[in-house]
């Protein structure tokens, strides 16, 4: 375990190490595989949640709560507002899927799904994400990690909580038109973040 | 995380069992009708972020927490919980917990309850 989390020090230390062997053995070593699924998985989350994280406190907590300078709104565009940070997720999520479709080499994905979506869209379609998001809202602070096929491809599957962490996510998630459940409390897990990496080229 | 692990695995009632074995266990009970209310109103409004430090929220079982807040007061703790705070960080502690329902008396048990837990936690480290 202790051997895991030195492992997973982050995507950026990660890259560094590879880019260094590379550059001191003069190998290939960039294409050679050095980290697990999980090691991976792992780093990738932590980048997004503290991406996420950090543009929570210092964007929307700083202007929107405390400076109150500005909104931040589900619907930013007619309201002059900022995105909310799921939003943000969500729109990053998008971008990397596109930008990726370029890039042969970078086969993962990610997205912010609940069993109690307001957008059914967001809701899960495979078995693993069923499992995993009861789970992860079953058994908090614990990750749910698996492997499922689809479409005769092998995949690991890694689910994390995603928690309501602002009295905002609760409201609206309460209060929306949409929303098929109304009883959430801060800190409650609402969803989970799904990150899916190809186990063979 | 790793201060409530229950036993997850288990069917459903065991896992109710196990988990109300680990919150006793985590979460004990102190002395006093007051302190039980400020365990209930904390079991119910506080620990789903102060169990688990989500959003920052400083978790009393860590003694490193709490050991700078307790040295500010109870009266600025009751302030912070029922008026909201903003971190250094730019942590927020929302008002209240994010209840509007909870009275100002209220606020003030649950937050006796959690200092009383983090003084347990920091004589448990000594």
């Amino acid at each position: 375990m202790k051997h895991l989390r030195n492992t997973v020090l982050g995507l950026g230390v990660a890259a560094s190490a590879i880019a260094l062997t590379t550059a001191i053995a003069g190998t290939d070593a960039g294409s050679t595989p050095s980290i697990s699924p999980k090691a991976m998985a792992d780093a990738l989350h932590l980048v997004m949640d503290s991406d996420r994280t950090i543009y929570t406190r210092k964007i929307v907590n700083r202007l929107v709560a405390k400076d109150k300078v500005i909104t931040a709104s589900e619907h930013f565009e007619d309201d002059k507002a900022l995105v909310l940070p799921a939003q943000m997720f969500r729109f990053g999520s998008e971008l990397v899927a596109k930008r990726a479709e370029d890039m042969p080499d970078v086969n993962f994905s990610y997205s912010l799904q609940s069993l109690w979506p307001v957008n059914k869209q967001n809701a899960p379609k495979t078995e693993a994400e069923k499992t995993g998001l009861k789970y992860v809202a079953d058994n908090k602070g614990q990750n749910y990690y698996t492997e499922e096929t689809l479409g005769g491809k092998k995949y690991f599957t890694a689910v994390y909580a995603d928690v309501g962490v602002a009295p905002v996510c609760v409201s609206c998630h309460n209060e929306h038109k949409d929303s098929p459940r109304r009883d959430f409390k801060l800190g409650d897990v609402m969803g989970g973040v799904v990150i899916r990496i190809p186990l063979e080229s | 995380m790793a201060y409530r692990v229950a036993a997850c695995t288990l069917s459903g009632l065991l896992v109710t069992a196990s988990t109300t074995a680990a919150d006793l266990a985590t979460y004990p009970k102190f002395e006093g009708a007051h302190l039980d209310q400020g365990r209930s109103l904390w079991l119910e409004n506080c620990e789903g972020c102060h169990g688990y430090g989500i959003a920052g929220a400083p978790v009393p079982m860590k003694p490193a927490d709490w050991r700078p807040r307790l040295a500010k007061g109870k009266a600025v703790l009751y302030a912070h919980a029922i008026n909201g705070f903003f971190g250094p960080e730019d942590t927020m502690m929302p008002e209240r917990g994010g209840n509007p329902e909870l009275s100002d008396t209220q606020v003030k048990a649950a937050v006796d309850y959690m200092t009383a837990l983090a003084a347990h936690y920091i004589r448990q480290e000594r």
